[in-house]
């Protein structure tokens, strides 16, 4: 399963270091297949009749769940498995993201402009605790270590490694499966300025610009790395996207500019103060008739306690300290207290938009999908949650 | 790429009873990265010179390692072995109580 980036950014590898990022692409897809099969096979056979013998009951929370799956064998080595995988990742790219770096910088300065893109950098702005001083994902050196494009090659990378081909061509599944639910779900609606916040390397909105061509998309995020490096791989797809750094709990942007505010795992590094303000922000740059969309794992009230438990694993083990908080909310109340109406919040679920014909994607998103526990989970049977509100 | 790069806490997630047994799954799992590597180029090897008309699985039998050959096969060990070892002295953060039963 051989997985190459296609963009101009893209490092040239030697073939160890091919291999070796096969490798641990692939044990990665072993770990959450097989090896998650084989937990869930052991909790159903062995912990839970265990804690009803002992609690005349099934565990009723994820937190009840998690203690008793602590001491099971199963648990202890997928974690310990994919601990290790996802330092293995970064491991994987690394070498290559730093020898390339001079390269980089200058494909980079080459390409800028070709397509129509543009990028604004505020070496001013005050980068958020959560990412200047967390290595979220185990991502060494985090996100926003200094306007070097690197942690934008590393993370871009990385998640080449780390997806196990289950996010599409450009790793724009995303992208491309929320855009294209907007599309095909309202065929009327039809965007003419986009926003993607909190959008690292724009690989999603790269793909709201290919689905809404004649619209005017941009990307913001705190980090200048992520989005120098953003710019130049979407220039080189020939995909023109306006990156700005700039803090998406305070917008740089007028009142009622935006048809579309997206985001894409976004929220869950965020604390719920913060999406708040975020909220509040996106219900003031969009339009009214304009849409805020946002892909993001399930919230927990929609999962079993066992689901619940598996999707959090990435809170406790993964840097992500906010991915549980904001997976505890009621999303409708978040939106709600962003100031939009709740009878104008939605959610839904898409199949992926990368890995099938586009008629049965839009047969797909007409009929009512369940949430369960392969939602937001990359595995072979991969559906993706999305919320958001219209703004009337 | 530093042990002390990988995470600003210096420490790492541990499952197991005891730290060790975290720090053997690390190696393993780079034993067998390291593994993979090498059986994939010489796959490949193999059959680019089988293109090439040459009979490899002979020659490579054949071959007689001179002192330089020796000592730059030396230097690739050791960086093998503190690849595998690279758990080693770091800190871990425990999960499982020491004394709960499997």
């Amino acid at each position: 399963m051989p997985f190459e980036l296609r963009h101009g950014l893209a490092a040239q590898v030697d073939r160890d270091t091919a291999a070796r990022q096969d490798f641990v692409s692939q044990l990665r897809g072993y770990i959450l297949n097989d090896m998650a099969a084989a937990m869930r096979e052991s909790y159903d056979k062995t912990v839970l009749p265990a804690f009803e013998r002992t609690h005349g009951r099934a565990p009723r929370t994820q937190d009840e769940v998690h203690a008793a799956m602590r001491s099971n064998t199963s648990f202890k080595f997928y974690s310990s498995v994919r601990y290790n995988a996802q330092e293995m990742v970064w491991r994987s790219v690394m070498p290559t993201a730093q020898e390339s770096l001079p390269k980089l910088e200058q494909t980079i300065r080459s390409l800028s402009g070709k397509s129509g893109g543009s990028l604004e950098l505020d070496p001013a702005l005050a980068i958020p605790e959560n990412v200047a001083g967390l290595p979220v994902h185990l991502m060494p050196g985090g996100y926003a270590p200094s306007e070097s494009p690197l942690a934008g090659a590393v993370y871009d990378h990385g998640l080449a490694v780390f997806s196990a081909g289950f996010m599409g061509r450009d790793l724009d599944d995303i992208g491309l499966s929320m855009s294209n639910y907007v599309k095909h779900r309202y065929p009327d609606f039809k965007p003419a300025r986009i926003l993607d916040c909190g959008a690292t390397v724009g690989h999603n909105a790269a793909a709201w610009a290919r689905t809404f061509p004649q619209a005017e998309v941009h990307a913001i995020d705190v980090s200048a790395s992520t989005l120098t490096y953003g710019h130049g791989r979407a220039e080189s797809l020939g995909v023109p996207v306006h990156f700005k750094q700039m803090d998406a709990t305070s917008l740089k942007y007028p009142d009622s500019s935006f048809d579309v505010v997206f985001t894409s795992m976004f929220l869950h590094e965020l604390s719920v103060r913060d999406i708040q303000k975020f909220f509040s922000e996106a219900h003031r740059v969009l339009r009214p008739g304009g849409m805020l969309i946002n892909m993001e794992l399930p919230p927990n009230r929609e999962l079993g306690p066992y689901d619940q438990f598996y999707l959090d694993w990435d809170s406790y083990y993964n840097m992500e300290p906010y991915y549980r908080t904001f997976r505890d909310q009621n999303p409708e109340d978040l939106v709600e207290a962003g100031g939009f109406a709740r009878a104008d919040y939605f959610q839904f679920t898409v199949p992926q938009y990368s890995y099938m014909d586009e008629k049965d994607f839009v047969a797909a998103i007409h009929t009512q999908q369940r949430i369960d526990g392969d939602t937001g989970r990359l595995s072979a049977s991969l559906q993706w949650f999305g919320f958001g509100a219209w703004k009337r | 790429m530093s042990a002390a790069s990988e995470s600003s806490a210096g420490r790492r997630e541990a499952f197991f009873e005891t730290d060790a047994i975290d720090q053997l799954v690390t190696m393993i799992l780079e034993v067998a990265t390291d593994h993979w590597v090498l059986r994939e180029r010489v796959f490949v090897i193999e059959k680019a010179a089988e293109q090439l008309g040459i009979r490899l699985a002979e020659a490579v039998e054949a071959y007689k390692l001179s002192p330089e050959d020796q000592q730059l096969l030396a230097t690739q060990r050791k960086a093998l072995i503190e690849n595998i070892m690279r758990s080693v002295n770091r800190q871990h953060r425990r999960t499982t109580p020491p004394n709960e039963q499997p």
